[in-house]
């Protein structure tokens, strides 16, 4: 406990000196941070060692090489560091025992749903500091690199994968019922439509959902953006479930399942039973990351030329789509030593691949080895022109049908990105999963009772994490 | 390392009779010098691998987590909050939902899983033959990880028309039920599955009970011109009382503590129709990453079983002497 403690002060120390630096925020990072701080806070040539998770294990012998391939030439970049691989990877239930046992990784990655609560908590490094002089960082685009940084402004993890919901649709089905599996819907009424016809005329059912496990209420937050709802307000202070947008969205859950009894008879889904219902084909149309490509084929066996993807429709005043994705967070009882290491580290395998044309074709080639798509459809973590860029390079290697997701593709960049709630987001999400399950299993709900409970249980979790 | 086994300290006579052999029902007040004479430090380094596993993986636990309900912690700083986390969660607008739900498993559960190992037990003790066999089958659900069996029966209880359940009811006649997606029946529904998959265990307990009661009673019962049901009501539930008091205060114990099934079958749903009060400490640590409030419910539920245990105890000593 001593040590914990010791450790806890010091990295107080080092987020105090770091305090004095820039507030970036998203910005522009280039501004060196202190005049005499060039580089970083760490000096450059100490021995330093970091363990780094999601080491691919032994089944996956190629993924595995392919990253002692990267994690080499990492080290004859920086012959002080050595990085030490461990199969340790994020699982919501079991970080907590990595962290209170003081063996979390020194870096993790962890998915953009549960960076906030760690922010909050302190249980993430600040890297601010040590991220100021990164030219990697500096070009990830804005709206994501938003994602891990905290209330305060301060940089507490590097995104290295974003996507944002869309409408995923299942190409043959669409075929099968009559429906242009290249002219998808593009707004809600349309949805309902091709749910209606696609339930009567395939044996499939027309649309589905998650409702439970959290996934309840993180999909209707993402549906009351569509609807133009959001169930906090920006600042995390108040609780503004009950919003028309919201109430919009309730609505049409209860019109496709009710009036149009489009979304079959199941409604406590979970994410694997969405995901496994999407892949073989009982499930036409579903929301869900627009980044799930290889999940659906690499691992659940769907058809490539089945996958179809549609940009997330909007509703009247509709503000966008969720976002997430995936960051790589430091231990906050790392040295600042470690604390450097591991920000080099996140740029060189994760970013640098993006912005370096020979790191970008060996990344490909190494894909394509261990069997992971590429060119898989998806939310660009650096900005637009870059990313075209990138696709240029290792257009030789892209084995993805990306002619099909045109429609998204095109309007990734135009529709906005509205992140999870800042506050609390699992607590909120576990709160309104009982609000969908509710109007799906009820002919009779009351929306707006149910949203009026709901507004006063999320303000609760709100007062309780200030 | 094997000696010796060293002579007793004080000598005895063969046969261990003597003016000197301990009297019952006297305490000797031992010095720690004669406890160590007596080889209590072999006793003790016997002990002690057990005792340290305890101690590291129960008790400490056990004194952290009380620790844990006064503070407020995220592992890496930690500070004192006094009662506020039991405040906390006795505000919580969902604990009274949790509550009554557990008391419906709870209910149910004494409905329907109670007297299934007791009847059956009571029918494999009957059978003239393969009693082995009846009882190993009975036993085969325990056999199933508990996650298997519960997915097994989700797939079931599917809602839609073509879900097994609703096949066989569909070729009775019987319209297709929702199942699990309707909060009403989603609790016996559970139910019934906890009974399926754990009935066996209770039931070899009972056919163990069973084996030793003297078949003199029966034969008297008979000769007393008894029918079978009469048998089993004056010979053998008289009989099998102290493991039947014992058994249900188990089952009552452990029902309250419900966790895997409702979580894996419905996650608490639909619409908190099936959240326990086990649920709701897993959402307050590992949803909320609450640990202060977690452990402050935690302590709750073990304060309210162990006073429901004393009371029962008390209530049921007068009919458990056999």
């Amino acid at each position: 406990m001593k040590q914990i403690r010791s450790r806890a002060l010091l990295g107080a120390v080092v987020a105090a000196l770091a305090a004095t630096s820039l507030a970036a925020c998203g910005g522009d990072e280039k501004t060196p941070a202190d005049g005499d701080k060039s580089g970083s806070p760490a000096a450059g040539d100490q021995k330093v060692t970091i363990s780094v998770s999601d080491y691919p294990s032994t089944e996956n012998a190629d993924a595995r090489a392919a990253f002692e391939r990267q994690a080499e030439a990492f080290q004859e970049l920086y012959p002080n560091i050595t990085i030490e691989p461990t199969e340790t990877a994020y699982q919501a239930d079991t970080i907590q025992a990595l962290i209170a046992g003081g063996t979390m990784p020194t870096t993790l990655l962890i998915p953009f749903t549960d960076i906030g609560r760690m922010m909050e908590l302190d249980q993430v490094a600040d890297l601010t500091d040590y991220a100021a002089n990164s030219e990697a960082l500096s070009n990830l685009n804005p709206s994501v690199a938003k994602i891990a940084t905290d209330s305060s402004g301060r940089i507490r993890g590097v995104p290295y994968s974003a996507y944002t919901m869309a409408l995923l649709y299942n190409r043959s089905l669409f075929t099968e019922a009559g429906l242009d599996p290249d002219a998808p819907p593009t707004t809600w009424e349309e949805v309902r439509a091709a749910a209606k016809t696609l339930t009567e005329k395939t044996d499939a059912q027309g649309f589905e959902l998650m409702t439970m496990e959290n996934t309840g209420g993180w999909m209707l937050t993402n549906m009351s953006y569509a609807f133009g709802g959001k169930p906090i307000n920006d600042e995390g202070t108040e609780s503004t479930v009950n919003n028309p947008g919201t109430k919009a969205a309730l609505e049409f859950y209860r019109a496709i399942r009710w009036d149009d009894n489009a979304m079959g008879d199941n409604f406590l889904v979970n994410w694997g039973d969405q995901a496994n219902d999407f892949a073989s084909g009982k499930t036409a149309m579903t929301v869900f990351g627009a980044d799930a490509y290889n999940r659906f084929i690499t691992n659940l066996g769907m058809s490539k030329d089945d996958y179809g993807v549609a940009p997330l429709p909007q509703g009247t005043g509709g503000l966008g789509a969720l976002g997430g994705g995936g960051v790589l967070v430091v231990n906050p009882a790392s040295t600042p030593e470690q604390i450097d290491a591991a920000v080099k580290w996140a740029e060189f395998y994760w970013l640098a691949p993006y912005i370096d044309q020979e790191r970008a074709v060996q990344r490909a080639k190494d894909d394509l080895a261990a069997g992971t798509p590429v060119g898989a459809p998806g939310l660009p973590i650096v900005n637009a022109a870059q990313y075209e860029k990138y696709l240029g390079w290792i257009a030789e290697y892209i084995d993805v049908p990306r002619e099909n997701y045109t429609l998204y593709t095109s309007t990734v960049e135009t529709l906005p990105i509205v992140p999870e709630p800042s506050v609390a987001g699992q607590e909120i999400y576990a709160a309104l999963d009982p609000v969908v399950q509710e109007v799906l299993t009820n002919r009779d709900a009351d929306i707006d009772k149910l949203l009026a409970d709901a507004q006063v249980a999320v303000q609760a979790i709100l007062d309780a994490a200030q | 390392m094997l000696r010796p086994v060293p002579p007793p300290s004080v000598p005895m006579p063969p046969g261990g009779v003597g003016p000197d052999r301990r009297r019952p029902g006297r305490r000797r007040v031992r010095s720690p010098l004669a406890w160590v004479r007596r080889g209590g430090l072999t006793t003790l380094a016997f002990g002690l691998p057990i005792i340290v596993m305890f101690a590291v993986f129960s008790w400490w636990p056990i004194v952290r987590s009380v620790a844990m309900s006064v503070q407020k912690t995220n592992f890496i700083v930690t500070e004192w909050v006094g009662w506020s986390n039991f405040e906390r969660v006795l505000a919580d607008p969902m604990l009274g939902k949790a509550v009554w739900n557990t008391v419906q498993f709870t209910a149910w559960s004494v409905v329907i899983g109670f007297p299934v190992p007791v009847l059956v037990a009571v029918v494999i003790a009957e059978l003239r033959r393969a009693r082995g066999f009846a009882s190993a089958l009975a036993y085969l659900p325990v056999i199933v990880p508990p996650v298997v069996a519960v997915l097994l029966w989700r797939a079931l209880y599917d809602p839609s028309p073509q879900g097994a359940l609703n096949s066989v009811m569909g070729w009775l006649g019987i319209p297709p039920a929702a199942w699990l997606n309707n909060a009403d029946i989603a609790i016996p529904a559970i139910v019934v599955e906890m009974t399926w998959a754990s009935f066996g265990s209770a039931t070899i307990i009972y056919l163990a009970t069973l084996m030793t009661i003297r078949t003199e009673l029966y034969e008297a019962a008979e000769l007393d011109g008894a029918s079978i049901l009469g048998r089993v009501w004056h010979v053998t539930l008289p009989q099998m009382r102290g493991i039947l008091l014992i058994m249900f205060l188990l089952q009552i114990l452990s029902v309250f503590q419900l966790f895997t099934e409702p979580w894996v079958m419905t996650g608490g749903g639909p619409a908190n129709g099936t959240l326990t009060v086990m649920i709701l400490i897993y959402r307050y640590a590992f949803v909320a990453g609450d640990y202060g409030r977690a452990t402050a419910l935690s302590l709750l539920l073990a304060v309210a079983l162990g006073i429901l245990s004393a009371v029962y105890l008390a209530a049921t000593r007068r009919w458990s002497r056999t």
